[in-house]
């Protein structure tokens, strides 16, 4: 589903990624790891090309969105993404935060679009909000539209960038059920997280990146039961 | 007082010519006239500006910043003057039409500046989002970057219009019959100073405050929509 190979990036002399390769199967939960600073945020922005690789090469379904003859456009409507500062449209309802981009991008008429935010607001359950505008949401409750929002272009991979490190601690739970939800309906996903316990639980496997390299891949009971790497036991002794 | 009232504003100020009310309404319709037309081009010249500023384009970008400091860098009178008496100089321009285009190529810098300053305010994770979710780049500005940018700019480009409407009283320099210039020439022509030059400014005062009452009322508005 996802294949990336040897995937370097340099911001300026700053060489953030140093080879990465992975891949995710379809269905997959991924959870990425690490110590602020060590590149998972831009490994995940690479992703959906928010960051362009210096180089290497990222498959997505087969097609190599690295090749600058890709069309970024279609291939971003299939990969959803989630950021940690939700990025709601804050000039739009929370009804046309989640129709804008299917309507306007012709994938569906605007009765389907409305049907269709309806029914993913009752999934995130929000249906009573709408009607509301961004601002008079909690930090929780935009993070769950912002999911809405993305869901509604019916995306094959979802990609979250710390989706709960900007909440108050009582609105982390809402949203971790959402995406936990998500994930047992088998949505392939990769997720940038500070929740061990969440990474412990739903995903696959966990990938401990530390300064622009996947350190440690493994399942999150091997990874947290039994890190072989000095770095990653540093790590979770700080963190657990 | 009454006798000063009747010499500079109601009885023709030279044989067979118009009284001074005739004299400074014809030239507020000049000074209405520049301001609008230059505000006009001000404001399309600044949107291109703009965008070559803030285009990826080397060239684009390079002239543009170059334009903004040329503009910015020296006096809109030593730039009125030229455009009147070195590069129209060949052509028979009405000195009116000089006027808008002096004034509108000077306003274009400061509403470029406006502009830009108003849409990198909006937030990187909004163009972000919006192309994430497969918007192309022009789509995402005309959706989510331009309608927050608007609320941003609306106030500055109020301002510049205020500041505008007040620049255009240098028309007189190229011998152009605006408001200020009328009100000069009655006093010249009557030695009564003080009659004349207090009505000119209680006249752009009128003109400032209303421009401002409606540009308030357009940012209510704007809020309203929130």
């Amino acid at each position: 589903m996802i294949k990336v190979i040897d995937l370097h990036k340099y911001f300026g002399e700053l060489e953030v990624l140093r080879g990465m390769s992975e891949q995710v199967n379809r269905g997959e939960v991924i959870s990425i790891i690490g110590p602020s600073g060590s590149g998972k945020s831009t490994f995940l922005r690479c992703l959906n090309l928010l960051e362009e690789p210096t180089s290497g090469h990222i498959y997505i379904e087969g097609t190599d969105i690295t090749d600058p003859s890709t069309d970024i456009n279609k291939l971003r409507e299939k990969v959803g993404m989630v950021f940690q500062q939700f990025n709601l449209f804050p000039h739009k309802s929370v009804l046309e935060n989640i129709t804008l981009a299917p309507v306007k991008l012709g994938k569906m008429s605007v009765e389907e679009a409305n049907a269709k935010a309806a029914e993913l607001l009752k999934r995130v359950g929000l249906e009573d909000k709408i009607a509301e505008y961004p601002s008079r949401l909690s930090g929780g409750q935009k993070q769950r539209v912002a999911i809405a929002r993305a869901l509604a272009m019916n995306p094959d991979i979802m990609l979250f960038d710390e989706p709960t490190s900007a909440l108050d601690p009582e609105m982390v739970g809402e949203v971790l059920d959402v995406i936990k939800q998500l994930a047992s309906e088998g949505m392939t996903m990769v997720v940038v997280t500070h929740e061990m316990g969440f990474a412990r639980e739903v995903s696959n496997r966990v990938l401990f990146i530390d300064e622009g390299v996947i350190v440690e891949n493994k399942p999150p009971e091997e990874l947290f039961g039994n890190p072989q790497n000095e770095r990653t036991k540093d790590f979770l002794s700080k963190v657990l | 007082m009454i006798d000063a009232l009747k010499r500079t504003l109601l009885e023709e100020l030279w044989d067979a010519g118009p009284n001074g009310i005739t004299l400074m309404l014809n030239g507020l319709k000049v000074t209405i006239v520049v301001t609008l037309f230059a505000i006009a081009i001000g404001v399309v010249l600044g949107i291109v500006i703009a965008l070559m500023r803030m285009s990826k384009k080397r060239s684009l970008n390079l002239t543009a910043r170059a334009y903004t400091e040329l503009i910015r860098g020296t006096p809109v009178l030593v730039q009125l003057l030229i455009i009147y008496f070195v590069v129209f100089q060949a052509f028979d321009v009405n000195k009116t039409v000089a006027a808008i285009i002096a004034f509108g190529i000077n306003s274009g810098a400061y509403v470029s500046e406006i502009i830009r300053a108003g849409i990198q305010a909006v937030s990187k994770g909004q163009m972000e989002a919006a192309r994430s979710l497969g918007m192309p780049h022009r789509m995402a500005m005309r959706e989510i970057i331009m309608p927050q940018a608007i609320k941003n700019i609306l106030p500055a480009l109020g301002n510049e219009f205020i500041v505008l409407l007040k620049e255009t009283s240098i028309i007189g320099f190229i011998g152009g019959n605006d408001l200020m210039r009328a009100g000069n020439k009655i006093r010249s022509i009557t030695y009564e100073a003080t009659i004349p030059l207090i009505a000119t400014a209680i006249i752009y005062l009128i003109l400032t405050l209303t421009l401002s009452h409606l540009l308030a009322r357009a940012e209510r508005r704007m809020k309203n929509s929130d």
